[in-house]
């Protein structure tokens, strides 16, 4: 209460900058993870994943597919059996690894009893939470830029060609969507390392929420659209009518979102996410690949949703973490 | 009175006693000599020579009988031959015929009309003759002609011209007749006898055939015109020749492309794009009344300007606007649209654009005003549970 009346008493304008000590936290927290155990064992698992799928992926492109103008695109989501592709490898991997760098950021520092002794370094909390959030955001991004990296060289060593201009800019887009991605979860399991005191319920609300967009919501979303716009007659207008809400009511989830992103970027060929009606194929050329601007702006909502709900996380942690109390 | 009958009766019986002694015989040795031959009279060619086959038959006496000639016109020379040589005389056997060829030469400048020989054989005891008649003709020459009954046909420029042409050989002599065309540089011409291409084909004295001459044209863009062409047939010395004729009526060929040749363009979902087609018409004649129309997808609007051409002249272009609105609906990627051409007259032609369909950039805006605002959200949230 006294601190409430404390910062009532003071006007809103704050003093000194959020920024200072940043980079130090920044540069610190990084240390820790890319010298982490745990980030051992995951990045061992993803690289694992990673030349294991690719490599399949190349002997099927090999045997296959021949000349194909993105040839480079293929190679993430090409699956030979019994091996998913990349990028299903990804969906699921990426929450992982994100999770790990941040669902013990804040209450760690409570249970190891360093949070106070951090504190009375000239460091604010602001720069504390958002330095904590960048170095596991740089983390993921280090991470996957090098495997991304490293699959494009063992791309251009087993096919024997570079990547052309086009690919290498749907692969950069496709990138930035799968480090943010995994900023969503990193946010979100840092919202919740804020939220729960023990680090183990922090990990276990994080992976439950995992779970339930990865396994569940798909369930529920055909149970809701089932309820709410139920085909009563079997006219098309109640089918399109739940259909549609059923794609709407599943790109709540983040996986949804990221997975469009994923379909538009690796397979140019893919015109729309929606519902099609067979009305609008009507003298389209199948097969065609669409530009990549076009590819871009088909799955710009998904990608700026995904981008946004990302900071809003962040944005919640952060009044979460400025409203707690902390003590030594 | 009765006495003289008696005696003129005795005489009458003598004398028909004589006459049957006599004509006993005469078929003693030297009366039994035939002459003979089987065409006595015959027609030839004027200036060639002839050969007439002698027979000669003896009843009992074989005897050696003597040929001459004992008529024969002036300038005229005769031979007679036998196993290979000239001969003057023949041995006759009985039953069994002697064969003489009897060779008749005419002067160089024999005329025509009709000539009569007598050939005389002499034998031991007899002596025969034998009229023959040569009517020298003047001979046919060789001749061929060709014919037909329509020499002028008319016809598009890729119409394949098909001629019937019967080739006579009016002469005498078979022939082998050549066929050969002079025709101007487009057009090809081909001989062809029931169905199968010839150049060349043996002709009987007097036979005709019925050939089918096709002329094409190789080139499309064929001017109007009316085309002679002429065809001859040649065998031996002479030769014959026909003037065929091919009225090339000019067609209008149009075709529908692009200013730069590239058939595609792009438009952006709900909103009109204009795209610049090329009719071009590439006939020989000009098109009028050039009508455009598009088959665009459902929910698409295409419209012309202007909407008819009024004329296309030859070899000349005329670009036209068409203004493409895709459906408010359609997905971004790449559509097919058929623009076709139909002229008053002569066939229409199309061409497929494939028009790469955008969708408004809209929403782009939306997702960054989105991105904006969370970051606005956080700038608050610094502001306002900022501490010191």
């Amino acid at each position: 209460m006294a601190a409430q009346a404390k910062q009532d008493a003071i006007p809103r304008a704050r003093e000194g900058s959020p920024w200072t000590g940043l980079w130090a936290v920044v540069l610190k927290e990084m240390a820790d993870h890319l010298t982490s155990t745990r980030m051992r064992i995951l990045e061992i698992l993803i690289l694992l994943t990673a030349v294991g799928a690719v490599y399949a992926a190349m002997l099927n492109i090999r045997s296959t597919i021949g000349r194909d103008p993105f040839l480079f695109l293929k190679l993430f989501t090409t699956s030979r059996e019994p091996l998913p592709a990349f990028v299903g490898f990804l969906v699921f991997l990426v929450p992982l690894i994100a999770i790990a760098l941040g669902f013990d950021a804040i209450n760690g520092e409570f249970s190891r009893r360093t949070m106070s002794r951090l504190l009375a370094q000239p460091i604010y909390r602001d720069a504390l939470l958002m330095g904590k959030f960048l170095a596991g955001f740089f983390t993921l991004a280090l991470v996957f830029t090098a495997i991304w990296l490293l699959i494009i060289g063992m791309g251009i060593i087993g096919l024997g060609l570079p990547p052309g201009g086009e690919e290498v800019a749907r692969l950069l887009i496709f990138l930035v969507a799968t480090i943010f991605y995994g900023g969503f979860w990193l946010a979100l399991a840092m919202l919740f390392s804020v939220r729960f005191r023990q680090a183990a319920t922090a990990a276990l609300a994080s992976l439950a929420t995992w779970l339930f967009f990865t396994v569940f919501w798909s369930m529920l979303v055909g149970l809701i659209a089932q309820t709410l716009r139920p085909v009563r007659i079997g006219l098309p207008q109640e089918i399109i009518a739940q259909t549609e809400l059923q794609i709407a009511l599943s790109r709540l989830s983040p996986n949804t979102l990221y997975t469009e992103i994923l379909l538009a970027l690796l397979n140019p060929a893919l015109r729309s996410m929606g519902l099609v009606l067979p009305i609008q194929w009507e003298g389209a050329i199948l097969g065609s690949p669409l530009p990549l601007s076009q590819s871009v702006l088909l799955i710009w909502p998904q990608l700026t949703g995904l981008i946004a709900v990302t900071i809003l996380l962040f944005a919640l942690a952060y009044v979460l973490f400025q409203r707690q109390e902390i003590r030594a | 009175m009765r006495r003289l009958l008696a005696i003129s009766f005795l005489v009458a019986l003598v004398v028909l006693a004589v006459g049957v002694i006599g004509t006993v015989s005469a078929q003693g040795p030297g009366d039994d000599l035939v002459l003979f031959t089987q065409y006595p009279s015959q027609v030839v060619e004027r200036g060639k020579t002839i050969s007439f086959k002698l027979n000669l038959r003896t009843q009992e006496n074989a005897q050696t009988v003597r040929l001459e000639m004992k008529d024969i016109p002036e300038g005229w020379t005769a031979t007679f031959r036998g196993g290979g040589n000239v001969i003057k005389a023949v041995y006759v056997q009985p039953d069994e015929d002697a064969r003489v060829d009897l060779r008749l030469e005419p002067p160089a400048d024999v005329e025509s009309g009709t000539y009569r020989f007598v050939v005389a054989a002499r034998g031991e005891n007899s002596r025969v003759e034998l009229p023959l008649e040569l009517t020298m003709e003047e001979k046919l020459p060789a001749r061929l002609s060709l014919s037909t009954e329509l020499p002028t046909l008319k016809g598009s420029p890729t119409t394949t011209f098909r001629y019937s042409v019967k080739l006579a050989n009016e002469g005498d002599e078979p022939l082998d007749v050549a066929l050969l065309a002079d025709a101007p540089a487009p057009f090809l011409v081909t001989f062809k006898l029931s169905g199968k291409e010839v150049t060349s084909l043996p002709l009987e004295a007097n036979e005709s055939k019925n050939l089918s001459v096709e002329i094409k044209s190789l080139a499309s863009n064929l001017a109007a015109n009316a085309y002679p062409i002429t065809i001859r047939a040649q065998g031996g010395d002479t030769e014959a020749s026909l003037q065929l004729t091919a009225e090339v009526t000019g067609q209008p060929d149009l075709a529908v492309t692009a200013p730069n040749g590239r058939l595609s363009g792009e438009a952006i979902a709900g909103k009109e794009s204009p795209l610049q087609v090329i009719i071009r018409n590439t006939g020989t004649a000009p098109a009028y009344n050039v009508e455009l129309n598009a088959t665009e997808p459902s929910g698409w609007s295409v419209e012309f300007d202007p909407k008819v051409i009024a004329e296309v002249p030859v070899g000349e272009e005329v670009e036209v606007t068409a203004k493409i609105r895709p459906a408010e609906k359609a997905i971004a990627g790449d559509y097919m649209v058929t623009i076709r051409a139909n002229p008053a007259e002569g066939g229409s032609e199309s061409a497929d654009f494939r028009i790469t369909v955008r969708t408004s950039t809209l929403w782009g805006v939306v997702g960054i005003a989105l991105i904006a605002v969370a970051v606005a959200v956080v700038a608050a949230a610094v502001l306002r549970f900022g501490r010191r």
